[in-house]
């Protein structure tokens, strides 16, 4: 008795630290403007995926990584996103056109501060194997193709990655 | 003619002398442009400079910034400005270039021609989370009941919230978003007779910070029942203008009656004053009388006719 009584009450913290967990990441991430970012992603869609020419490959593999992620691998798996985009992605594309330039701009600046803002609210955000093995599955993918046609492809892919934050941060601020 | 030629040419190049060109290593070099600094009010930035003279030359500047991404990990990158590349004023409008909260460098240079200067860069990074926010002109109007707000357009930036409540001791204050559009918007549906106060500020999720309330406006709303000596005056207003109406109707009619259709006199020899059975009556007698005088048959006859 004494026995089932304290693994209902571990139960039960758990549960309250899991959903704490996940409203935590949406407060973290309520003064993000990801209508402004979506925006100036719509901008240059077309260009940026008139230039991939690996149409039937993708990095982000969102049936593999994105759909499948439980609520409390979303803070270990955003975080690891937004450093895939800010160390790897923006870094290896580069662009000529000032137009488009602006909006990679735009949408560099973007990340950096949602990671900025993640590191202050959510100290610990600990990594399961889930986690890691999606991110992993993503880096794979982008190390197969040449850098920069896998920068190309992998610009191409924000709005899904934009949707995906969109979805788990959605629902206690006022959209924007 | 030759001296003339010669005083033109020591005026050119004293002109030229007065240009205010460095020589460095016998190349000309335009001075870069001095005291860049930001300003910025309600989200919109504007950088500003020293303007570079020269005389009876236009200057052009070009703008570049480099968010806090490029100078972490492209420091050679530097963006061109929407705006101002280039321009031909001292000042820059970079609020289409900021669009994260996030530190930017920025940097100006002029050019003439050929020539152009070196880059003078902003001393201090500007972030929009420093960008000073004012409380917002607000306007309060009624619609029969309905207690309607009018906010300032800041910009899709921006975000009101707007506390009202009903002027008397202990009366809860409410609290609305508002997003500002072309029409008011409707608080609430007021009690006649009673006063309401309202009062409004800013907020900008992007840097996530209020501006201070504006000053708080109240208004009075009419009672429901009108005061019982203005309906009087209106009843009675009513009535005599209703009166004045129907008067002015008939005499119209009247006066159209008597221009189309004229009432024509008859004169007094043909205006008929005794009854007919008289006249029938005098016509006997006048026979009797004939009869007596012994008259014929007839002459009584052609007298008759």
């Amino acid at each position: 008795m004494k026995a089932l009584c304290v693994s209902l009450c571990l139960l039960g913290a758990g549960l309250f630290l899991c959903s704490a967990h996940t409203r935590g990441l949406r407060r973290c991430l309520i003064s993000m403007n990801l209508h402004h970012m979506e925006d100036s992603f719509r901008g240059i869609k077309a260009a940026i995926q008139a230039k991939d020419t690996f149409q039937n490959v993708t990095i982000l593999s969102p049936s593999e990584t994105l759909h499948g992620i439980k609520p409390l691998d979303v803070c270990c798996v955003t975080k690891n996103l937004l450093a895939f985009y800010v160390d790897r992605v923006f870094k290896d594309h580069q662009e000529l056109n000032p137009q488009i330039m602006r909006k990679i701009s735009s949408l560099a600046n973007s990340f950096l501060y949602m990671q900025k803002t993640l590191q202050q609210c959510q100290k610990l955000c600990h990594c399961r194997q889930e986690a890691t093995n999606a991110t992993r599955i993503i880096h794979d993918n982008y190390d197969q193709l040449e850098v920069r046609s896998a920068a190309i492809k992998s610009l191409g892919e924000l709005d899904v990655f934009l949707a995906w934050i969109d979805k788990h941060h959605r629902g206690t601020s006022a959209a924007s | 003619m030759v001296l003339e030629e010669i005083k033109i040419n020591l005026i050119m190049w004293f002109s030229y002398a007065l240009i205010p060109c460095l020589f460095v290593d016998g190349v000309a070099v335009l001075p870069a442009p001095q005291n860049l600094s930001v300003q910025s009010t309600n989200m919109k930035h504007v950088l500003t400079w020293s303007p570079v003279i020269v005389p009876e030359e236009i200057i052009h500047y070009s703008v570049e910034y480099q968010g806090e991404y490029e100078s972490l990990y492209m420091s050679h990158i530097w963006i061109p400005s929407s705006w101002c590349s280039p321009t031909q004023r001292p000042e820059c409008d970079i609020t289409e270039d900021i669009t994260a909260t996030v530190s930017y460098s920025l940097r100006v240079r002029a050019t003439l021609g050929s020539l152009t200067s070196a880059w003078s860069t902003l001393k201090h990074r500007f972030n929009q989370n420093s960008t000073i926010l004012t409380p917002p002109g607000m306007e309060i109007t009624m619609d029969g009941f309905h207690l309607l707000i009018k906010l300032e357009d800041l910009g899709p930036h921006f975000e009101f919230f707007v506390s009202y409540w009903r002027r008397e001791p202990g009366a809860k204050e409410h609290v609305k978003v508002v997003r500002p559009g072309v029409l008011p918007v409707y608080l609430e549906t007021v009690e006649p007779g009673a006063a309401y106060c309202v009062k409004a500020r800013t907020f900008v999720k992007a840097i996530g910070r209020h501006s201070a309330f504006s000053q708080t406006e109240c208004v009075k709303v009419q009672g429901e029942a009108l005061p019982l000596v203005l309906a009087l005056f209106t009843f009675v207003g009513f009535v005599l203008i209703l009166g004045v109406a129907l008067l002015s109707v008939w005499k119209m009619g009247q006066l159209l009656r008597h221009s189309c259709c004229p009432v024509v006199m008859l004169p007094d020899t043909l205006k008929i004053t005794n009854s007919p059975q008289k006249l029938i009556s005098c016509r006997k007698e006048e026979v009797e009388a004939c009869v007596t005088s012994g008259l014929s048959s007839e002459e009584l006859l052609k007298a008759w006719i």
